[in-house]
């Protein structure tokens, strides 16, 4: 119950209030000044430095290590090899298993992928244990190396059946259609590239464990130390403030950090490892290769009859890692008859990872690039083949969309692109020596729900406090809290502080998976609420308030002060207020848990697994955020160089919290995925899977130049469906679509389709 | 290689005197020895540009510079570009205004290019200012809210 009335809002900026307000950052301040501190730049006394020391073969063994020269070089404090007993246990995962098969070796003789740390050296300077780990003689026993998916010894793997998907029969349908488009499409393994490369720091104090490490999940981060090392769950703190970036490869702990954090308990000493920029190619792994087998089956005037698609992913050898090619695909357009299947390839690679909007990116890139291929076999103009085949419900769970503003998308991104000016056939839009090329795409991302915790505080000068332990990985978490909270209690953005990023605080789900925003403001907010009815019954009911012989039976908080709705009462600041009732503080602590999870191991399983989380399709709606992409590329015509010209990209993602740092994402999301179409590709040597280009000069990442204008269109509505504020997720379907737009575009440029990621010019030569 | 050198750093008009091992860069005097943590760590090996300060005003990546190198000339860093709880740099308030960084970890790096940038001249366009900027990777993908806000403290500077 509460006692004020929260009043409608419609999600644009006619609402007024904190939310939706194209509000600076919280932390900015703190970013441009230099005084954000993040894990690696935690004051702590006495560290040691460790060096981590990657195997230089693809697969194997760890025949002996020499480490005389080593230990004797100076400043050394201790080596690790796979010759100690780190004596760790092993770490429930996301889906709440515990392997109960031995020990956790993070430092195992056997060796599965090239990068695999194979020691660990502490000096007291990092100056020395990078050179003692020069010193060290590892003598190996190579086995035989399957460096990649396309590898003739990587075999078809094994089928992955809970994915297939099929309904009516879309072998026949296929067989039957009068137009069929079939080809082979192929993304390469990514890279997350986060500026803030992986590390930590450990502190032991007697059995308790302090870890500063770049975190999208803190309760779940520190749950995995807690577990290694036989402690009980409160005796680790996982404390991540700021995060140079995630994009999904900083949700989880990974072996270095088990290392490291042995090493200290071991020395004594407090110890920070720094992932070097090329062990961030190794450490942990990045988005699978994948090929997809995709055919389309239509009627003469491109209606869809049938879609098969026939895909693989890459995982490791020693752990399961699907890239899900068939993501989007069942998602996108009316058909009939549709059939899925994946098979998954071991490798001798770094299990692959999460990278943003993983399993939708390679997806989208096949069967947006085989929409388009349909498009042109048929005559058909790219936007039109797309309304043609226009799903009006979701095809696979035959359920309601929610919100699916994909109509809105198309034809305002389509005017503001001046998409009716393109002429339709391939190379016949030039600028001299330059083919011009415009090519659309859209997107999809789930909208995925979770559970949060929020503690709200209102403090005796008038201020308020958010609390929780969820993170800020540069989406925004900080600002939109503020505002929600600001919103809720009727106290200016101004007043209100966040805290964040620490496993001591109250629980949040990983910052992944584009939901954080949704399910933390929804706690947030009745924290908020509950603190400002707390403070209006004090304000009603206690004897020293003004407010107390008014006779009022509500009041109103607004800026940071409280009246009567008549507005003939007293009018008082927060801050007096409590100060006149005695109150130090108003303290609220609230859950938007269910009841069956109100139990300390309901709870505990929320915040540290993945176990609670509800997909799109949970309830009776199918719930999406969804874009279009248009864009304009230049080639040119001697020498293939391609440049993107022009993006203009309409997005439905529900309400935006706050459409500057919303804008933000999506182009963020969008210059990831020009490097997905043109630049990024990770480079393996066939001999021994080592990474060759592992780092950010070879690696090729989006720069300045490569980026041209982007123009972002917010085209959603509050979805009430999606979450407790009507917002859908924002951070992933930026790149969504990207590549395949790229993709088209090319060919219309051209006349050349390019099927296979990234896009270079000996592609167009 | 336990011999250590002592030598005195101007950082941001501040002299400081350190004792070292001779391998130390500058980024890493900055981050482990001095507390100036706000000058970042992307890559170690000058391909990000997240460690970018000024040395005798000119920008100069201090994860390729010894400390050594840096001694007797004046270095500023982040944390020297306004003064603490006073007003910001036109830069870094034109960043905040267009939102011109999300994770923040490659922003001090890219604010101190753009202030060189800008006393450099080639700040005259947003292609320019595109190309002269390049040597500044930010994964979260600011860099049309980067070149608006160069743009815009350009306009002031000028």
């Amino acid at each position: 119950m509460t006692l004020l009335d929260t009043p409608r809002k419609h999600g644009d900026a006619s609402d007024g209030g904190a939310i939706g307000a194209r509000l600076s950052r919280l932390d900015g301040k703190l970013k441009i000044t230099g005084a954000a501190t993040y894990a690696l730049e935690q004051p702590v006394d006495g560290l040691a430095y460790a060096v981590l020391v990657p195997a230089t073969i693809g697969a194997g063994r760890v025949a002996r290590i020499d480490v005389a020269a080593a230990k004797a070089a100076p400043g050394v404090r201790l080596i690790l090899t796979p010759d100690d007993d780190l004596g760790l246990q092993p770490a429930t995962d996301w889906n709440n298993v515990r392997a109960s098969d031995g020990p956790y070796v993070p430092l195992p003789r056997d060796i599965a992928y090239n990068g695999q740390p194979v020691a660990l050296v502490v000096a007291d300077s990092l100056e020395q244990a990078t050179e003692a780990a020069r010193r060290l003689a590892i003598a190996y026993e190579e086995g035989p190396v399957t460096p990649g998916l396309d590898s003739p010894n990587a075999g078809e793997g094994s089928p992955l059946d809970q994915l297939s998907v099929a309904w009516g029969d879309a072998e026949a349908a296929l067989a039957a259609a009068p137009v069929r488009v079939e080809a082979e499409y192929h993304t390469p393994r990514e890279y997350h590239a986060a500026m803030e490369p992986h590390g930590l720091i450990a502190r032991w104090e007697g059995d308790r464990l302090t870890v500063w490490e770049p975190s999208q999940w803190t309760h779940s981060m520190a749950r995995s130390y807690a577990e290694w090392f036989g402690l009980p769950p409160e005796n680790v703190r996982l404390v991540s403030p700021f995060v140079g970036g995630g994009f999904g490869s900083k949700g989880f702990s990974y072996g270095f950090g088990a290392i490291a954090a042995a090493a200290a308990r071991r020395l004594g000493r407090p110890v920070k490892l720094a992932v070097t920029r090329p062990q961030n190619f190794a450490a942990y792994g990045g988005r699978a290769a994948t090929r997809q087998s995709l055919a389309l089956g239509a009627t003469e005037d491109g209606v869809l009859q049938a879609i098969v698609l026939r895909g693989a992913s890459e995982t490791s050898t020693v752990g399961t890692w699907v890239e899900q090619v068939g993501a989007a695909t069942p998602l996108m357009y009316a058909v009939p008859n549709f059939s899925a299947r994946q098979r998954l390839v071991a490798v001798n690679t770094v299990t692959p990872g999460a990278l943003r909007a993983p399993g939708k990116t390679p997806s989208a890139f096949a069967i947006e690039s085989a929409i388009d291929e349909l498009a042109c076999a048929v005559g058909a103009d790219p936007l039109e083949i797309r309304l043609r085949n226009y799903a009006e419900e979701d095809p696979q769970a035959r359920k309601p969309w929610s919100t699916r503003r994909m109509r809105e998308a198309l034809a305002e991104g389509a005017e503001a692109f001046g998409w009716a000016r393109r002429s339709r056939e391939p190379r016949s839009m030039r600028d001299g020596h330059q083919l011009i090329g415009w090519g659309l795409a859209t997107g999809t991302f789930p909208v995925i729900r979770n559970y949060g915790e929020a503690l709200v505080r209102i403090l005796a000068d008038g201020s308020a406090e958010v609390v929780t332990g969820a993170t800020d990985i540069g989406q925004g978490t900080y600002t939109i809290l503020a505002q929600t909270a600001a919103e809720a209690l009727g106290i200016p953005f101004e007043r209100i502080d966040v805290r964040l990023g620490d496993s001591a605080l109250p629980g949040a789900p990983v910052a992944g998976g584009s939901k954080l925003a949704g399910v933390m403001t929804g706690a947030v907010q009745k924290a908020a609420i509950a603190a400002r009815d707390e403070l209006i019954a004090l304000a009603l009911n206690d004897p020293n308030s003004p407010f107390r012989d008014t006779g009022a039976n509500t009041l109103i908080l607004a800026d940071g002060r409280i009246s009567a709705p008549r507005g003939d009462g007293p009018v008082v600041s927060v801050g007096e207020l409590l100060g006149r009732i005695g109150r130090e503080r108003i303290e609220v602590r609230r859950d938007t848990l269910p009841d069956h999870l109100q139990t300390p191991e309901g709870r505990f399983r929320a915040w540290t697994t993945m176990t609670t989380v509800q997909g799109p399709t949970a309830g009776d709606y199918s719930m999406h955020s969804w874009c279009a992409h248009f864009v304009e590329v230049r080639v040119d015509e001697d020498f293939g160089t391609i440049r993107v010209a022009r993006m203009v990209s309409a997005f439905d993602c529900g309400r935006l919290y706050n459409p500057k740092l919303a804008e933000s994402q999506w182009k963020g999301g969008i210059i990831m995925g020009i490097g997905m179409a043109l630049l990024e590709e990770g480079l393996v040597d066939s001999r021994n899977g080592r990474v060759i280009n592992n780092n950010l000069g070879d690696y090729l990442l989006p720069t300045n130049a490569d980026v041209p204008d982007i123009r972002v269109i917010d085209v959603g509505i509050p979805d009430p469906h999606a979450s407790a504020l009507g917002g859908k997720g924002v951070g992933e379907v930026g790149i969504v679509g990207v590549a395949p737009a790229i993709a088209n575009a090319v060919f219309h440029a051209t006349g050349r389709r390019v099927r296979r990621l990234p896009i270079t010019l000996d592609a167009l030569v | 290689m336990t011999t250590e050198i002592t030598i005195e750093l101007d950082i941001n008009g501040r002299s400081e005197t350190l004792t070292l091992d001779p391998r130390v860069t500058l980024l890493d005097a900055l981050r482990e020895h001095l507390g100036l943590t706000g000058t970042k760590k992307g890559c170690d090996q000058g391909q990000c540009g997240a460690c970018t300060v000024h040395v005798d005003g000119a920008r100069v990546l201090s994860c390729l510079t010894l400390a050594a190198q840096a001694a007797g000339r004046p270095v500023t860093t982040i944390e020297g570009l306004s003064a603490p709880g006073g007003e910001l740099h036109p830069v870094q308030a034109a960043f905040l205004e267009h939102d011109a960084f999300q994770c923040g970890y490659c922003t001090p790096g890219q604010i101190m290019s753009a202030v060189a940038c800008i006393r450099e001249g080639h700040a005259g366009s947003d292609e320019e200012i595109r190309e002269y900027m390049a040597g500044n990777l930010c994964r979260c993908g600011a860099y049309p809210h980067i070149v608006a806000a160069v743009r815009q403290a350009a306009e002031m500077a000028s």
